[in-house]
C-alpha cells in the first residue's frame, strides 16, 4: 500500500511524539498565527482525482528547525457525501498524519501542529507528496464513499494567509450548522452500539441534541460511521413518528431499543431522567442524580473527587445507574448533551438541575440560561442537603415552588420480616411454640457461620 | 457486617405458655448487612462448585504435559516409573501425576498466601480492632473487595469481617490438599480443576491481605500519585546504621519503623528491605529503601552493609543465617513459618537480647513479638553499627583475582548455573585480570548461587561476580513508584471508552519473581514497549521492583517517565505479591462497572464475561515460587492467560489452545442462542514463551477477545504484526483467524491483508455478544 513512501505507516505510530531537537521542521503550531486543515466537498467536475498540488516550497525547501505556516486542504467528491459530513472527513487527517513514522500531528483546524523528525528526512521523507499519498489511500480504503479526491498543500505565507481567512469563516458557519441542526429537522437518528462488547444491553441513542454519554460521538459522527460501514456497530435509527414532544420519546426510537437490548427496553425518553430514560452503560461522563429532598436534579462528573451534596461519590452513584438498565433518577449523561437545548427537557430542563461541580458549571457558563445560572449551588455553595435547601431557597431557585406544601413525613409502617403460624424452639428439655409469631427487624439475613459443605452452592 | 456469636440468656420468662427459666439462646453470626445485591448461585463455593466452568475452559485450553520427573516417589510403594504408558504402584498416570504435583504446588502457594493473611489479620485485629473499618480507596472506590464479593457472597467492611472469608479459604485448602493424598484424584482434569480452585481461593486470600494492611496501616489508597521511593543498593548511605528486612509480612518492619519515629531516629538509620517486605514498606513510609528482588539477597548480605537481619516469611533464603553468620550479623526470625532453627526469645527483656547481639554471645534470636522485633533491631544497629564500620574488610580486586586462579575450567558451575551463564571463561579472564565479562555475568545473573555449590575448589563464585560489578552495583540507585493498592472504579470507567474506540489495545500484568532467564533488563524493556504503545501496563512484587531497576538515557526510571494511572501508557505498580489481588480485581470490577453484573457468589458468570471480554494478560517472567503458580491459576480460572520466561516450563505444564481445531472457538451469541466462530481468542491459558521477543509477540496476540470492537480489533491486530514482523520478521501466518470483518482489517494494511485472507479461503463472520455458558445464553433471549 505504502511501498512508495520512505516511513512506515501504521497505527503503531500513533501518539508518537517528536521533540525540537528531533525536528527537522514544523507546520504550524504554537510559533505561527496562520495555519488549517480543512476538508470541502465539490461538485467531481471541479476535482482533479487523485492529484497532490503543493503551493510553495516543498519539505526540502524548508530551513531546518523552523515554524512555517501550513494549511492543508482535501476536496472530495462522492454521491453519498454531504456537506454534514465535512467536519468528520477532516478530523481522519490528524489520524492518518499520525500513522506516518516520524511525523507529529497535533490538534485539528486552525490550531494544528505538525512536526517531520531529522530521523525520517534523512530517510528521503523529503515531501510533502508523501503525506498526500498516504492521507489518499487511507481515504480510499477506509471511506469508500468518496469517490474522488485532491489534496492541496499550502507553505507559501500568502497563500496559507488567503486560505486561512476562507477556512475560518467555513469553520464558524459549519458550527452555526451545527448548533442550529435540531431533533426536529432530521428523520434519522443513530444508535451506537460500541458500548454492547462491555454491556450487552446498553444501546446509546445518538441525535443532533443528544450526544452519546461517552462525549465521543455526535450525530454527524454517527451519520458518518453508519454510511461508512453499514454493518457496523454505528447503525441509523429511523426516528418514526414523535410520541412526546417533551419527553422525547419517539416510535422508531422505542423499535430500535426494543430489537438491541433483546426485549429489555422497549420504551426510551430521550430527555427525561424517569420514567423510561435513556440506559447508560459505564463510560458516561457524568451522572444526573435526582434528589429528591429538594425534587431537583443534581449532577455529577467522572472527575469530581469528593462527595456529591446528596453524600455519595460518583462512585457510588454510578454504580447505580451502570450497565445498560432504566434507573429512576440516575441518568448518564455526556457533558454535551449538557449544552443541547433539550437537555432533559422532560424534567425541567435546567430548571430542575440544583447543583453541579463548580468545573462544570463554569465550563458550561454560556449554556446554562442565565436566570437560573446564579440559582444552581457548586460545591462552594453547598455540600449538604440542608446547605443546599438553604441555598434554593435563598436564590429562589424554581424547585424551590414545587416544595410549596411540605409534606408530612409519616412514620413508615413497619412490616413484619417473618410471620409464621408456628415456630417451635427447643431448649434444654423445653419446647417453646411461638404462635402467630411477627419478628420485626431492620434488616435480617441468614447466614451459616460455617461456609457450605461440599456440594452446595453448585451451579447447575 | 455482622457480628460473632452471640449468647442470650434469660433466667426466668412468663410467657402463656408458663414459666420458662434458663433459656439460653446462641447465635454463631448475627449479620446486619446494607448489602442489597441478590446472591448469586456460589457463595463460597466447594471444591467441586465451580467444577463445570473449569471443564469449559479445560476442554479448550487442554493440559500439556512436560514431566520435570518421570518418576513417583510420594508412597512407599514407590519410586514408581510413569513413563510410557506405566502407570504407579497406585495406578496413578504420568499426566495425573503432573496435575497432582501442580496441584500441591498451587495449594503451597495458596496456603502461603492464606497463612500471611491469617497472621496479618489477626495481628491487625489485635493492634486495630476487629471493628476497624476497611477502606482500600476512599470515595473512588465502589467495589472494595472483588475478589470476596465475588468468591465468598459476602461484603467485608472491617478487618473482622475478613476472619470468616480466611476460615474459609482454610477449609478449602484443606480440602483439596488432602485430594492429593495416594489413592485419592486421579483424574488429570479434575485435578486440573482443583488448581484452578486453589488459585482462585488464594486470590481470595491475597485480597484479603492487601485490603487488611493498606486499610490498617494507610497504605496508598488506589492512589496513582504513590510516591517514589528509593529502591537499589547504591541508594543506601552506608555510613548510617543499616537494617535488612527480608520476606513478605510487613508488622515487624513497620514495628520498626514506627519505633524510630516514636526516638526521633527516622534520619538516623537506613532500613532496608529485599522481596515483598521492602514494598510493603516502603508503601508505609517512603522513606523506606529497596534492595531489589530475592536475587540481591546474597550479595547484599555478602556486601556486610547491613548491620542486623529480620526476616519474616517467604522467599527467604533458607541459608540466611549462614551467610549472615560469616559477615557477624545478627539474625532475627520472626514468623513461625521461618523460625531458622534459633532460640524462642519471644519473652525475654530487649535489654538481654541486644546484650547479647552486641556481645556477641548469640548469632540470632526467634521472637514472635512484632513491637519487641522493631525495638530490638532498632537498638542493635545504632549500637553494633560503629563497631561493624571498622571491622569491615572490603575485598579487593587483588584478592578476588587469586582466587580466581583456584578454577580448574571443569566447567560444573556453568551445568549448573540455571542460566547456562558462561561462567568458566569469565573466571579465566578474571583471573588475568580482566573483570569485564564476569561484570556482563552480572546482569544476567539470577543470584542462586548454584554454581558455588557445584565447585569443586569452594571458589565464593557469586562473590567474584559481584566484585567485578561492584562499580555497577554502587551505581544502582533508581526510583520506583510505591505500591498503589487498588484500581479505582472510576480509573475503569474512565478507559471504557479508549478501549471499545479501539484507542488502548489491552492490559498486560507483569508479574512474579525474579528468576529471569537473562537478567531483569528484558522485563523492563518489555514494560516499556507495552508502555509506549499505550497498553495499560500493570505490575507487582519482584516484577515491580525490576522495572525500577532500569534506566533511560536521561538517567530515569519507568516510574518517572510513565504515569502511575490506570490509563494508556501508564505504568501501574499495585504492590507486593498480595496486591496480584487488585490485578484480578480490576478485571472482576469491569463487569460490574459497566455491564452492571452481580458479583455476589457470581463467580462463574463474571469469570465468563472476564475471559470474553476482557483483553488482559499476565506475564511471570521470573516465575519461579509455588505462590506464583497459585497466583496464576487465580487468573486462569477468570479465563485470563498467563506467559512465563522459559524456566516456567518447569512448572511441568501448559493450558494450550489448538488454534486449528476450529471446534473448539465457538461461543455461545447471547443476542441470538447462536454459535458462532470467533477465532482462537486468546489462543492459550498457559504458555511459555523461550525469548523476550516471542513473549512480547504473545502478549500482542493474548490481549484479543471475542467482543472486541472492530476499532479494537484493528488496533490489536496492529500491534500482533507490527510486533511480529519486527521481532520474529515476517507476518504472523495465522491473520485469518482473527479477522472477523472487513472493519478488523488495519486500515494501513488493507491490501496486503485481503490478500491473505483471499489466499486462506477466509469468511466473513459476525461479532457475537459471547459466553461460553449455555445458561447465559437463554437468560439473555428475549
Amino acid at each position: 500500500m505504502f511501498e512508495g513512501i520512505p516511513a512506515d505507516v501504521g497505527l503503531v505510530h500513533e501518539g508518537e511524539r517528536i521533540r525540537r531537537n528531533d525536528m527537522q521542521v514544523e507546520l504550524g503550531g504554537p510559533q505561527v498565527n496562520e495555519k488549517f486543515e480543512l476538508v470541502r466537498l465539490k461538485p467531481p467536475e471541479d476535482i482533479e482525482q487523485g492529484a497532490i498540488h503543493i503551493i510553495g516550497p516543498d519539505l526540502a525547501d524548508l530551513e531546518e528547525g523552523k515554524s512555517y505556516p501550513f494549511g492543508i486542504l482535501v476536496e472530495i467528491a462522492g454521491s453519498e457525501l454531504e456537506e454534514n459530513l465535512e467536519g468528520v472527513i477532516e478530523r481522519r487527517i490528524h489520524e492518518y498524519c499520525n500513522y506516518i513514522e516520524g511525523l507529529m500531528h497535533l490538534n485539528q483546524r486552525y490550531d494544528i501542529w505538525i512536526r517531520i523528525s531529522k530521523k525520517s528526512f534523512k530517510k528521503g521523507f523529503t515531501s510533502l507528496r508523501y503525506i498526500g499519498q498516504v492521507m489518499q489511500e487511507l481515504f480510499k480504503n477506509e471511506l469508500p464513499i468518496i469517490e474522488t479526491i485532491q489534496i492541496t498543500f499550502f507553505t507559501d505565507p500568502e497563500r496559507v494567509g488567503e486560505q486561512y481567512k476562507e477556512a475560518l469563516s467555513i469553520y464558524e458557519a459549519r458550527d452555526a450548522r451545527a448548533r442550529g441542526l435540531t431533533d426536529e429537522d432530521v428523520e434519522v437518528f443513530y444508535g451506537c452500539a460500541l458500548c454492547q462488547s462491555f454491556a450487552p444491553t446498553h444501546v446509546c441513542v445518538v441525535t443532533p441534541q443528544r450526544y452519546a454519554n461517552c462525549g465521543a460521538i455526535s450525530w454527524f459522527d454517527g451519520r458518518a460511521a453508519a454510511r461508512i460501514d453499514p454493518k457496523g456497530p454505528i447503525f441509523p435509527i429511523e426516528k418514526g413518528e414523535c410520541v412526546d414532544s417533551l419527553l422525547g420519546e419517539y416510535t422508531g426510537v422505542n423499535e430500535s431499543a426494543k430489537e438491541r437490548s433483546m426485549g429489555e427496553v422497549d420504551r426510551v425518553y430521550l430527555y427525561s431522567g424517569f420514567g423510561y430514560p435513556h440506559t447508560s452503560c459505564g463510560c458516561f461522563e457524568g451522572i444526573a442524580f435526582y434528589i429528591p429532598e429538594v425534587e431537583g436534579y443534581g449532577i455529577v462528573h467522572r472527575g469530581f473527587r469528593d462527595l456529591a451534596v446528596n453524600g455519595l461519590p460518583f462512585s457510588t452513584m454510578a454504580d447505580s445507574t451502570a450497565g445498560g438498565r432504566q434507573i429512576d433518577g440516575f441518568h448518564g449523561i455526556s457533558i454535551e448533551y449538557m449544552r443541547s437545548q433539550k437537555f432533559m427537557q422532560g424534567d425541567g430542563g435546567y430548571e430542575a438541575v440544583v447543583w453541579i461541580p463548580k468545573e462544570i458549571k463554569d465550563r458550561l457558563a454560556d449554556y446554562i440560561p442565565a436566570p437560573i445560572y446564579e440559582a444552581i449551588a457548586t460545591e462552594d455553595d453547598a455540600t449538604t442537603i440542608d446547605d443546599l435547601k438553604a441555598f434554593l431557597l435563598a436564590h429562589n431557585h424554581p424547585v424551590v415552588q414545587r416544595w410549596a406544601e411540605e409534606e408530612e413525613v409519616k412514620e413508615p409502617s413497619r412490616m413484619p420480616v417473618l410471620t409464621a403460624g408456628e415456630i417451635p424452639i427447643t431448649t434444654g428439655g423445653f419446647r417453646i411454640l411461638l404462635k402467630n409469631a411477627r419478628v420485626y427487624a431492620d434488616k435480617v439475613i441468614i447466614q451459616p457461620v460455617q461456609p457450605k459443605k461440599p456440594g452446595r452452592g453448585e451451579s447447575s | 457486617m455482622g457480628t460473632k456469636d452471640i449468647n442470650i440468656s434469660i433466667k426466668e420468662l412468663e410467657t402463656e405458655l408458663g414459666q420458662i427459666r434458663d433459656l439460653k439462646f446462641s447465635v454463631g453470626r448475627l449479620v446486619q448487612e446494607s448489602w442489597t445485591e441478590p446472591q448469586g448461585p456460589t457463595p463460597f463455593p466447594s471444591i467441586t462448585a465451580l467444577r463445570g466452568w473449569d471443564m469449559t475452559l479445560l476442554k479448550r485450553y487442554r493440559p500439556f504435559y512436560m514431566p520435570f520427573c518421570d518418576l513417583c516417589c510420594l508412597c512407599t510403594f514407590g519410586k514408581c516409573d510413569l513413563t510410557g504408558d506405566k502407570k504407579g504402584a497406585c495406578g496413578i498416570t504420568m499426566s495425573g501425576q503432573q496435575s497432582r504435583i501442580v496441584l500441591l504446588a498451587a495449594c503451597i502457594g495458596a496456603a502461603t498466601h492464606t497463612s500471611h493473611a491469617r497472621e496479618l489479620v489477626t495481628h491487625l485485629i489485635s493492634e486495630f480492632g476487629e471493628d476497624e473499618p476497611l477502606d482500600p480507596g476512599g470515595l473512588s472506590i465502589e467495589v472494595e473487595a472483588p475478589n470476596i464479593r465475588l468468591v465468598c457472597g459476602v461484603k467485608p467492611e472491617t478487618l473482622g469481617d475478613l476472619e470468616q472469608v480466611l476460615d474459609y479459604a482454610e477449609e478449602q485448602i484443606n480440602a483439596l490438599l488432602a485430594s492429593t493424598h495416594t489413592g485419592q484424584e486421579g483424574n488429570p482434569l479434575d485435578l486440573e480443576s482443583k488448581v484452578l480452585h486453589a488459585g482462585m481461593i488464594d486470590h481470595v486470600s491475597m485480597e484479603v491481605a492487601d485490603i487488611a494492611q493498606i486499610s490498617a496501616y494507610r497504605l496508598p489508597k488506589a492512589d496513582p500519585e504513590a510516591a517514589l521511593v528509593d529502591i537499589g543498593f547504591g541508594a543506601v548511605d552506608t555510613e548510617k546504621p543499616v537494617i535488612l528486612v527480608i520476606g513478605h509480612n510487613v508488622p515487624p518492619a513497620v514495628e520498626i519503623m514506627d519505633f524510630m519515629q516514636d526516638n526521633d531516629l527516622a534520619g538516623d538509620i537506613e532500613v532496608t528491605g529485599i522481596c515483598c517486605t521492602a514494598i510493603d514498606m516502603s508503601r508505609y513510609s517512603p522513606r523506606a529503601k529497596i534492595i531489589g528482588p530475592i536475587s540481591w539477597q546474597i550479595r547484599y548480605i555478602r556486601s556486610g552493609i547491613p548491620d542486623i537481619i529480620v526476616v519474616d516469611e517467604q522467599c527467604i533464603r533458607t541459608d540466611v543465617l549462614d551467610e549472615a553468620r560469616l559477615q557477624k550479623i545478627p539474625v532475627i526470625a520472626t514468623s513461625e513459618k521461618n523460625c531458622l532453627g534459633l532460640p524462642d526469645r519471644t519473652r525475654d527483656p530487649a535489654d538481654a537480647i541486644v546484650a547479647d547481639f552486641i556481645n556477641g554471645s548469640a548469632d540470632g534470636a526467634f521472637i514472635l513479638d512484632p513491637e519487641k522485633v522493631g525495638e530490638i533491631a532498632v537498638r542493635t544497629a545504632m549500637q553494633i553499627a560503629p563497631h561493624r564500620k571498622r571491622q569491615k574488610v572490603p575485598r579487593s580486586l587483588e584478592e578476588g583475582i587469586e582466587e580466581a586462579k583456584k578454577c580448574t575450567q571443569c566447567r560444573l558451575c556453568r551445568r549448573a548455573c540455571p542460566n547456562d551463564l558462561h561462567i568458566p571463561d569469565a573466571i579465566k579472564a578474571f583471573a588475568r585480570g580482566d573483570p569485564g565479562m564476569l561484570s556482563d555475568i552480572y546482569d544476567s545473573c539470577v543470584g542462586c548461587i548454584r554454581c558455588e555449590q557445584a565447585c569443586q575448589q569452594d571458589i565464593k563464585i557469586h562473590s567474584l561476580i559481584t566484585l567485578a560489578a561492584e562499580g555497577k552495583l554502587r551505581d544502582e540507585s533508581f526510583k520506583l513508584r510505591a505500591g498503589r493498592g487498588a484500581i479505582q472504579d472510576i480509573e475503569i470507567r474512565q478507559v471504557g471508552g479508549p478501549i471499545v474506540l479501539g484507542e488502548i489495545p489491552g492490559i498486560v500484568a507483569f508479574v512474579g519473581c525474579a528468576n529471569y532467564p537473562g537478567g531483569g533488563q528484558e522485563l523492563a524493556e518489555m514494560a516499556i514497549e507495552f508502555a509506549n504503545r499505550r497498553y495499560i501496563v500493570c505490575t507487582s512484587g519482584c516484577a515491580a521492583m525490576t522495572i525500577g531497576m532500569y534506566r533511560n538515557e536521561d538517567g530515569k526510571s519507568p516510574y518517572e517517565i510513565y504515569p502511575g494511572n490506570f490509563e494508556a501508557g501508564g505504568i501501574v505498580n499495585v504492590g507486593s505479591c498480595v496486591s496480584n489481588a487488585h490485578i484480578s480485581g480490576a478485571a472482576i470490577k469491569i463487569a460490574s462497572v459497566f455491564a452492571r453484573r452481580n458479583l455476589r457468589g457470581n463467580y462463574q458468570e463474571i469469570a465468563d464475561y472476564v475471559h470474553n471480554r476482557v483483553g488482559a494478560v499476565g506475564v511471570a517472567w521470573g516465575a519461579m515460587s509455588q505462590k506464583a503458580a497459585s497466583i496464576a491459576s487465580g487468573f486462569w480460572r477468570l479465563g485470563i492467560p498467563v506467559i512465563v520466561g522459559p524456566h516456567g516450563t518447569k512448572y511441568r505444564r501448559m493450558l494450550l489452545g489448538r488454534s486449528d481445531h476450529e471446534e473448539d472457538w465457538y461461543v455461545y451469541d447471547a443476542r441470538t442462542g447462536e454459535e458462532v466462530y470467533v477465532g482462537p481468542v486468546p489462543e492459550h491459558l498457559f504458555v511459555a514463551a523461550e525469548t523476550k521477543e516471542e513473549a512480547m509477540v504473545m502478549i500482542a496476540k493474548l490481549c484479543m477477545r471475542p467482543n472486541d470492537t472492530s476499532r479494537g480489533r484493528a488496533l490489536k491486530l496492529t500491534h500482533y504484526i507490527d510486533l511480529h514482523r519486527r521481532l520474529i520478521g515476517a507476518m504472523p501466518g495465522d491473520i485469518h483467524r482473527f479477522v472477523r470483518t472487513g472493519a478488523d482489517i488495519p486500515i494501513t494494511m488493507k491490501e496486503e491483508i485481503l490478500r491473505i485472507l483471499d489466499e486462506k479461503g477466509w469468511k466473513e463472520t459476525v461479532i457475537p455478544d459471547p459466553t461460553l455458558i449455555a445458561r447465559q445464553k437463554t437468560e439473555q433471549q428475549p
